[in-house]
């Protein structure tokens, strides 16, 4: 069966071909192109869009074609047809409708989503140079649209892009044979970021270029500036001057757009400080081609204050993706934090042992870790000073450090000892840990060194004691020794160990949750018990602090 | 920013008083400048936290890096006005045994009198 393919209207799709649907689903996301009409999805598998999820009936919905137009219809589904979130039996898509079919938010379909790239800016850019231009009114009326259009369709644009097309603008507009557009550096220096040539062709290199009277004109608070090169001061010397090689050239200062200040009384006459210079346009022409020295000024100023937005413009919208991707790769650190923190409790006959963390933010510096080895089994208990990804670096390098110890059955001092002079020596700021570590062997001999963290638990019957013995944290001073202790288990007994967010919780009238209600709750109950006694006198006040209780119970 | 500092010279010791919350952030950051500015022209420092109403472990671990910075260069921060809650952080991180606590401003300041 031969389908009628469709040719989508070129002012729907820069490229004048079909429009497309993206189609996303979890993490998957793919671009179809509507090439045929009837379009079908369903869950069968003959079908165009084939969306597998039980909710999607087999035969779920089209998409045809009438007129130029798009339409969805639903083909009598079980659970609906949805655009844009509302249930539709039929309904015409405009671009970057949103459609559902029988499942909500887990997989979705985009209609011809509108890209913003510069192919519909040049399209209207051609549309432009197809008109005549007549009057100095037109120009500017055009070029004002022009930019205005280019400005708005820049949500997603490229800044590189942007200045191409604007280069083609200028060089329409002025019919001069060439251009650049310099751009500062952070450092204050000049950078050619882009050139053109009026037959298109890019220009890649900027020495017969006169860079003083560049520079002169972005000195000057002139809007633009136009001279010639036979008053160029670096290309005079440098190559001989025939009448053949001298240029026109225009400059134009691109100053960064500021919101006008009221002006103060009495300020009047005192030389204002211009606005901060971004770059440069600069177009020239030989005189023997062509002469643009009698280019409108009106069109001349309304490029220097459009195009300067424009770049301003992109170079936000740079700014902000390459937030963006920063916080993806946040988001990816979090995930490999999460991953490492993971803990995977060994099993051993004499103990039971079990931890929960709450953290406050997606990336912590709480951790605890388990480790079995013949010298009992070991927890290790660790709160980094600071918060997000710089305590969550600290973390997973203390957390292997101690864990490849502890395999190595290295003395509980002198591990906590390593790793104070590692972090000591190696000027990561004032960056700490308290940390606690205890180890329990099969007879209930429970050895453990603590250094600067909230003293432990002991469980024993109805009794509650802190086991007081303690060291400095680790990475805080150099010279810094450890000491462990030690103390006897009985069956039954057990020792809880908290991070300082636990004690430190605060409720909405500035109270601490502290030790003695730790201690009440710690005594009888479980770590569900300890954290629902947490969040009960939190009463919704958020965490401030991660929290970590991990319990260590000696059956013998 | 929710520290507010203030100093004085007497007795040819600079006493610095804080109140507010010592904090990771601006506020450690602002003590931090504050001291060392100090402490280039001065070996004797008194810091008097009677106001601080909160330290966390970011403005603890400043206090300690400029303690042992200052330690280092030959001058000294002796601590006072410190509340039952930051006495209980330093006794159980073992602080107690680095810095030197003094009940009262004049003590600390008479104690570098006897030095």
């Amino acid at each position: 069966m031969a389908f009628p393919t469709i040719a989508g209207s070129s002012s729907e799709s820069g490229s004048g071909v079909f429009p497309t649907l993206v189609f996303v689903q979890g993490n998957e996301q793919r671009t179809i192109n509507l090439d045929h009409s009837p379009f079908t999805v369903g869950r069968k598998v003959d079908k165009d869009l084939v969306i597998a999820d039980p909710r999607v009936s087999r035969d779920h919905a089209v998409i045809v074609t009438e007129n130029g137009r798009f339409h969805v219809v639903d083909q009598g589904s079980k659970h609906g047809t949805f655009v844009n979130g509302e249930r539709v039996q039929r309904q015409s898509l405009e671009k970057n409708d949103r459609l559902e079919f029988g499942v909500r938010d887990i997989a979705y379909v985009i209609f011809n989503p509108q890209h913003a790239t510069s192919n519909t800016a040049r399209e209207f850019l051609s549309q432009i140079s197809g008109m005549h231009i007549s009057t100095e009114t037109t120009d500017l009326e055009k070029l004002t649209l022009f930019l205005e259009a280019a400005r708005k369709l820049n949500t997603t644009g490229v800044l590189d892009e942007i200045l191409v097309t604007l280069l083609d603008a200028t060089l329409k507009l002025t019919r001069a044979e060439r251009g650049f557009v310099f751009l500062k550096t952070d450092n204050g220096d000049l950078r050619l970021a882009a050139g053109r040539s009026s037959r298109g062709e890019p220009m890649l290199d900027d020495k017969t270029i006169s860079h003083s009277i560049l520079e002169d004109a972005l000195k000057s608070n002139s809007e633009f500036v136009i001279t010639d090169t036979s008053q160029s001061l670096d290309l005079a010397g440098r190559q001989s001057i025939v009448a053949y090689d001298l240029r026109t050239v225009i400059c134009i200062p691109l100053r960064k757009p500021q919101v006008q200040a009221t002006r103060e009384p009495g300020t009047e006459g005192t030389g204002e400080t211009p606005a901060e210079v971004m770059g440069a346009l600069y177009v020239d022409s030989r005189f023997a081609s062509r002469d643009i020295s009698s280019v409108s000024n009106d069109i001349l100023r309304a490029i220097a204050h459009e195009a300067a937005s424009l770049i301003e413009n992109a170079r936000l919208v740079q700014a902000e993706e390459a937030a963006r991707r920063y916080q993806q790769e946040l988001a990816i650190a979090a995930s490999i934090q999460h991953g490492l923190m993971a803990v995977t409790i060994p099993e051993v006959p004499f103990a039971r042992l079990c931890g929960r963390n709450l953290s406050c933010k997606e990336i912590g510096g709480d951790f605890f870790d388990a480790v079995n080895t013949e010298d009992g089994l070991a927890v290790v208990l660790a709160d980094v000073s600071g918060k997000g990804v710089s305590a969550a670096l600290l973390a997973s390098t203390l957390q292997g450090m101690i864990y490849s110890q502890l395999t190595a059955r290295m003395p509980l001092p002198e591990i906590v000892a390593a790793v104070n002079r590692f972090f000591t020596q190696k000027h990561i700021g004032e960056k700490y840990a308290t940390v606690i570590i205890a180890r329990i062997r099969p007879n209930g001999e429970l050895e453990y060194v603590n250094c600067g963290h909230v003293p432990p638990l002991l469980v024993s019957g109805d009794q509650v004691t802190r086991p007081a013995h303690g060291n400095l944290p680790v990475g805080l001073l150099k010279d810094a020794t450890y000491e462990g202790d030690h103390c006897i288990l009985k069956p039954g007994d057990k020792l809880v160990m908290v991070t300082d967010g636990v004690t430190e919780a605060e409720n909405a009238n500035g109270d601490f949750f502290e030790d003695f209600r730790l201690e009440a709750v710690a005594g009888k109950g479980s770590l569900d018990e300890i954290f629902g006694a947490i969040s009960n006198f939190c009463a919704g006040n958020p965490l401030s602090d991660d929290c970590t209780v991990v319990e260590l119970r000696y059956t013998g | 920013m929710t520290l507010k500092m203030e100093s004085h010279t007497t007795e040819g010791v600079t006493v610095v008083n804080c109140q507010g919350r010592i904090v990771f952030g601006e506020e450690a950051t602002e003590l931090r400048d504050t001291l060392k500015k100090l402490l280039a022209s001065t070996r004797k420092l008194v810091l008097n936290l009677s106001g601080v109403t909160y330290i966390d472990s970011g403005g603890l671990g400043m206090l300690v890096g400029v303690y042992s910075s200052a330690r280092s260069s030959g001058a000294d921060i002796k601590l006072t006005g410190l509340g039952q809650k930051l006495r209980d952080v330093l006794q159980i991180t073992k602080l107690v045994t680095v810095f030197e606590v003094y009940d009262t401003e004049q003590q600390a300041i008479a104690a570098f009198k006897k030095a």
